[in-house]
């Protein structure tokens, strides 16, 4: 028995196999979560892989394609969740879905012309993805918490990279006024993906012990990590303020109508090479 | 890069294997380093990688000089 089933059964809380048992409410925002970290890890793959060229240096280059096809993978593991606990099918989840469904991080919507943007992305988007997995890494969802600590894994040298590159950036006089700019965009953005304080969905999802923290909480350690950096970096950000989310839509994570850019999503399918695939 | 700095980087295979100097990365902070030494020497499933600065390292054979055998 893992030391975390003993502590799952020490906190009385039950142990899910599948999503049988689960309140509506939590199977749900299982889902929601779920498809909210897949569609953004697919974003971040897609802006990490553009950026294999263009970028300042060469050990760059070769880490933005890292970094590209680990998101991918991780899209891969989540999708065969998805599939296998809600019926989904990962070829429609990425393929036929209209953008207004896609429930990625909104700072990933449109290309990211400039490395500052490509840093803020690195430094707060994938850093949001990995704080909210690690918030999942003791669930008491059991398939989940198989997947997430090869996740946790990699996603370590993601972080070193964000932040090695914050505060190269952060040297050149030239170029903070764009990082914070950018960053600053990022945190909003990451905000708005969290949700409201005292979410149901999220409720839930604590209360079944399927997540140990709620987005709030989550938010905060992320924007006490980048704040905290960017002191250091001797950069001030503005901290993103909680704001009434009354209009938030739990399955888009979003205020309004939005989704990724409809070339993006052409050019993330490969669209054009349709006739190709294999069926 | 203004403030780059050479970082060699170091692997180990196996457990009881011995950590084989596998090249080096150019980085900026010891960040970058591990985040690329990670993604550039990613051609075996290493169970161990460390960077060490370059300037940090102190050479025993002297330098510039022709090598004598038994030095």
């Amino acid at each position: 028995m893992s030391r975390t089933e003993r502590e799952t059964e020490a906190e009385g809380m039950r142990e899910f196999e599948s999503t049988e048992g689960m309140s509506e409410a939590c199977a749900r925002g299982l889902r929601h979560l779920l498809l909210a970290c897949a569609d953004t890890k697919l974003l971040l793959g897609y802006h990490y892989g553009e950026w294999t060229f263009g970028t300042p240096e060469l050990e760059a280059a070769v880490a933005s394609c890292s970094l590209a096809q680990t998101e991918l993978g991780h899209v891969r593991l989540l999708h065969a969740l998805l599939h296998r606990h809600f019926g989904d099918d990962p070829d429609a989840l990425v393929e036929r879905r209209p953008s207004a469904e896609f429930a990625s991080v909104g700072f990933l919507d449109d290309a990211i012309e400039a490395w500052t943007g490509f840093v803020a992305a690195n430094l707060v988007v994938d850093l949001a993805v990995t704080r909210t997995l690690y918030a999942l890494a003791g669930s008491t969802f059991r398939p989940l918490r198989m997947s997430v600590g090869k996740m946790l894994d990699e996603e370590r040298y993601h972080l070193h990279h964000g932040r090695g590159w914050f505060r190269t950036l952060a040297r050149r006089d030239n170029e903070v006024a764009e990082l914070r700019r950018q960053t600053e965009a990022a945190l909003r953005s990451v905000a708005e993906w969290y949700g409201p304080k005292g979410e149901a969905e999220d409720a839930a999802l604590v209360d079944a012990g399927v997540k140990s923290a709620a987005s709030p909480a989550i938010l905060d350690a992320i924007v006490r990590d980048v704040t905290s950096l960017a002191e250091e970096a001797g950069v001030a950000l503005d901290a993103p303020a909680w704001k009434a989310l009354g209009a938030w839509n739990p399955a888009t994570r979003r205020l309004q109508v939005g989704g990724p850019d409809e070339t993006i999503l052409f050019r993330l399918r490969g669209t054009r090479n349709e006739v190709f695939k294999l069926t | 890069m203004e403030s780059a700095e050479v970082y060699e980087v170091f692997a180990r295979k196996e457990h009881d294997g011995e950590l084989k100097h596998v090249g080096s990365v150019n980085a900026a902070d010891d960040d970058l380093a591990l985040a690329y030494a990670w993604t550039l020497y990613d051609e075996e499933r290493w169970i161990e990688m460390c960077v060490v600065r370059r300037s940090a390292i102190i050479p025993v054979t002297h330098d510039g000089r022709l090598p004598v055998w038994g030095n």
